[in-house]
């Protein structure tokens, strides 16, 4: 699927590298040292967005580590292995429509920093 | 300290007459080349036509090119803005009158010694692209979404700071200095 460079230009503010690469049929978004919301440890990490449904749900935000956020999450993947690396994701379904990718982006960030 | 910012030289004192004054072919008046504002407010003289003025703002010196600039534009001169500080006028009188941000200032005012800054206690913050009232210090997600009508059970705060626009815990406060952007998104997404 094609997105608009207007969408890709805005992702690529929330991180210093941004790859399209697609994989088992899914074009994941590689997002290089994203920058995560306050009170979240690290502060930076690598994310991986695939902004289509997989594994039931209707887009996930897989992140290089389990971070420590200010609510306790579902971390329901522990090293998931895409493009060759390991990657971590909390349980977070994101359902409202036509969202832009940075607006599917922020609606997963702020899980980590909503009570529920 | 501003790149303009300049220490005043001899010849910008008042009564000397430095190299580049002109006369005005308009006016047939008498243009300075560069003056300091405050050494003629302490000498009690009228400022003369300059095509630049040496003004002093807190602790700082810095250059401007015309008589009339705005509030605004001295406040820029020291790296600060409306939406957090304002500008103070200070006579040699003790007196000191506060500039609004539009405001247009006359550098030739006499007496003018120079302008102070000081942090406002009724700040701006942006939402959305539109200016907001607040008080300055800490307030709650809750409080700074109110100001457009919204509540965090049905949208997300986001604060632009050194980068992209990033959620802002519901519990914790933020800190209002003045000109903070946030943004506001429907609330989307919950644990499954």
């Amino acid at each position: 699927m094609d997105y608009p460079q207007q969408q890709l230009e805005e992702l690529k503010r929330y991180c210093t590298k941004l790859m399209a690469f697609p994989e088992g049929g899914v074009t994941y978004f590689y997002l290089e040292e994203l920058r995560l919301p306050a009170a979240c440890v690290p502060t930076v990490c690598d994310a991986l967005l695939c902004p289509v449904p997989r594994d039931g749900y209707p887009s996930r935000l897989f992140l290089s580590v389990r971070v420590s956020s200010p609510y306790p999450r579902n971390w329901n993947v522990t090293n998931a292995r895409i493009a060759e690396r390991n990657w971590f994701a909390f349980s977070w379904k994101v359902d409202l429509p036509n969202l832009t990718l940075a607006q599917l982006l922020i609606a997963h960030l702020n899980a980590l920093v909503k009570e529920k | 300290m501003s790149l303009e910012n300049i220490e005043p030289s001899q010849d910008a004192q008042a009564g000397a007459v430095p190299p580049g004054n002109e006369w005005n072919p308009n006016g047939g008046e008498l243009v300075q080349g560069e003056i300091d504002i405050g050494a003629y407010a302490e000498r009690g003289h009228e400022v003369p036509h300059a095509r630049c003025y040496v003004v002093r703002i807190d602790c700082e010196t810095v250059r401007v090119t015309t008589a009339h600039p705005t509030g605004e534009a001295l406040l820029a001169k020291v790296d600060k803005r409306p939406c957090a500080f304002e500008l103070i006028e200070e006579f040699v009188h003790c007196e000191n009158n506060v500039v609004e941000s539009g405001e247009t200032v006359d550098l030739r005012k006499r007496g003018l010694k120079g302008f102070i800054t000081a942090h406002k206690e009724i700040v701006t913050i942006f939402i959305n692209g539109d200016p907001h009232p607040i008080e300055r210090g800490e307030r709650t997600v809750a409080q700074i979404l109110t100001k457009v009508g919204e509540s965090p059970e049905g949208y997300i705060l986001l604060e632009e700071k050194d980068g992209p626009p990033l959620p802002l815990p519901v519990g914790t406060p933020v800190k209002i200095c003045g000109c903070e952007t946030f943004h506001s998104l429907v609330q989307t997404g919950g644990s499954s």
